[in-house]
């Protein structure tokens, strides 16, 4: 009973936009709740995907996020070994201003101005450029506390055999604190996926747009058309399931287990 | 080493210090963004303008933002605790609803508003189509009755599967040992909910009410989706994002909306967080 109640409660609404994705005009107009069953059309997927030009705004969402939760997570390795190590005075106060980072506030008026001042506005580096931060102190927390678990004796043997800090960090470190490397980038990934605010601030030009501002936008700009925009939805939503069925295991592992510890 | 570490914490602070910091800066001045306009410090007036009806806004966001985090928080922990409480088990069933409920978390909120635009369209939607079996109508998300709440609900639904792994988390940490005992002394599940599962649980409630407020303070993405802050759903920071990059284009008095609401957001997070922290110790001797 339970369990129907939250089977009704959180996939009926997805279901209800994917059987609209298949709806003709016509069918909607006539009879909307109804599955077209008898009708499907899966043209709505094309005409959606050369209407709101899903093809660019999908490479372009997938250029940024990874790109950009790529650089956050080895920036957060890179800090996380030596405050982990302690490898130099105030790796406490360094690892709790990090930290607090967590908390700031993404304060988006004052990233416009920095923007604009640093040509970083409008243009796909200073956007990957201005990503990279909000992923790094989630990282700085899982991956200071995975190298703390790693005995210390492996550096002191490593070093002695000359291996240097990077080729270290590589090929011993990473391999180690996989989990936490992981983790690291899937919420960085999703965070710059899933931003809608920051394309409608620091984007004007239409041909860097991310999937995000490029369905709100088609959404706003064809009111009418809602079973075109239900395929929109679904084609924008796949990379996204996908990408969660292949890695859920370990992200609602670290989620349970994770948020009380921090 | 050195150049590694100076690296990370470079962009950190150049991008996620100096922006926290720099909306006092801006707080302080008329900044536009417009090409060719000249930028003046002004002073406070940006903050004295909150209070009078030149610019009017701040009083009502304020009442908004209020409604919006209690609803928000209570709704989101509320049924959050249920839905662990019933998929916290190891079965494949469970297992998979605990994904069911987690998805609206990696869809984000443009693919969540959108779905529920769809749902609440007022002239073919679900939602319309069920009050329609009783002579009802609605405009949802067009209604200034129904729209605070709807949007109440969305955030909600998109974040509970978060709240809900929290508590899932809180619940597995506790010890089954205590439940052994409790079977033996012949307690009723009603008694051992509210005097052993719901005290134990307490450091995941500190966790899930502390995020739900700071979140529910700051965020206004799904807002911006759903109804653009229109129909009384216009919080503070839907209200410093419209004032800075909405036609007005004033990021002097953004910044300023921005600053009073995070200031607004420690005031109540930190006597929370002592309170919710001391809760914790009563309930865990």
């Amino acid at each position: 009973m339970a369990g129907a109640l939250i089977v009704l409660l959180f996939l009926l609404p997805v279901l209800y936009v994917v059987m609209l994705a298949f709806e003709s005009p016509a069918h909607f107009l006539r009879s909307p709740l109804i599955p077209p069953i008898a009708s499907p059309r899966p043209g709505n997927f094309r005409s959606a995907w050369a209407q709101a030009g899903l093809g660019v705004e999908l490479a372009n969402t997938a250029l940024y996020s990874i790109l950009a939760a790529g650089l956050a997570t080895v920036l957060a390795l890179l800090i996380a070994f030596p405050v982990g190590r302690r490898l130099m005075r105030g790796a406490g106060l360094i690892y709790s201003s990090v930290a607090v980072g967590l908390f700031l506030p993404l304060a988006i008026i004052p990233l416009f101005v920095e923007a604009r001042y640093l040509d970083l506005w409008n243009n796909r580096i200073g956007y990957i450029v201005l990503h990279v931060e909000p992923g790094i102190p989630l990282g700085v927390v899982l991956l200071t506390a995975a190298i703390a678990s790693v005995p210390k004796e492996l550096d002191e043997a490593a070093f002695m055999d000359g291996a240097g800090y990077l080729r270290y960090l590589w090929s011993v470190m990473v391999p180690l604190v996989r989990p936490g490397l992981l983790i690291t980038f899937l919420y960085g990934l999703l965070g710059v996926w899933n931003d809608i605010i920051g394309p409608v601030v620091l984007l004007a030009n239409p041909n860097l747009f991310p999937i995000t501002r490029g369905i709100y936008q088609f959404y706003g700009a064809n009111e009418r058309e809602r079973t075109l925009l239900a395929a929109a939805i679904v084609v924008a939503s796949l990379p996204l399931v996908v990408l969660f069925a292949a890695t859920q295991r370990q992200l609602i592992q670290a989620t349970a287990v994770g948020a009380v510890k921090a | 080493m050195w150049v590694g570490l100076t690296v990370g914490l470079g962009v950190y602070v150049l991008f996620g210090v100096a922006p926290a910091i720099g909306n006092l800066a801006v707080s302080f001045t008329d900044y536009s963004g417009l090409a060719g306009s000249t930028t003046h410090f002004t002073g406070f007036v940006n903050y004295t303008a909150m209070a009078t009806t030149e610019r009017p806004g701040f009083v009502g966001a304020l009442g908004a933002t209020v409604v919006f985090v209690v609803g928000v928080t209570l709704l989101q922990n509320a049924v959050g605790l249920i839905l662990a409480h019933r998929l916290v088990g190891n079965t494949r069933g469970a297992a998979l609803m605990r994904l069911l409920v987690f998805l609206p978390v990696v869809l984000g909120v443009t693919i969540v508003g959108l779905i529920w635009i769809l749902i609440f369209n007022p002239q073919a939607g679900p939602a319309a189509g069920f009050l329609g079996l009783f002579g009802a109508s609605s405009a949802f998300f067009g209604s200034s009755g129904a729209a605070m709440p709807l949007v109440i609900l969305v955030q909600s639904w998109q974040n509970v599967g978060f709240s809900a792994l929290v508590f899932i988390g809180g619940l597995r940490a506790i010890n089954p040992e205590v439940y052994e005992a409790a079977a033996i002394d012949g307690i009723r599940p009603w008694r051992r909910l509210t005097s052993i599962t719901f005290p134990l649980l307490a450091p995941s409630v500190t966790v899930n009410v502390l995020l739900a407020v700071v979140g529910s303070f700051t965020t206004y993405n799904l807002i911006y989706v759903l109804t653009d802050g229109q129909n009384g759903t216009n919080t503070l920071g839907m209200l410093a994002f419209t004032s800075a990059f909405g036609s007005s284009a004033d990021l002097g008095y953004g910044a300023a909306v921005s600053v009073a609401l995070f200031v607004l957001t420690l005031a109540v997070a930190l006597p929370l967080l002592a309170l919710l922290r001391r809760r914790e110790r009563r309930l865990l001797v």
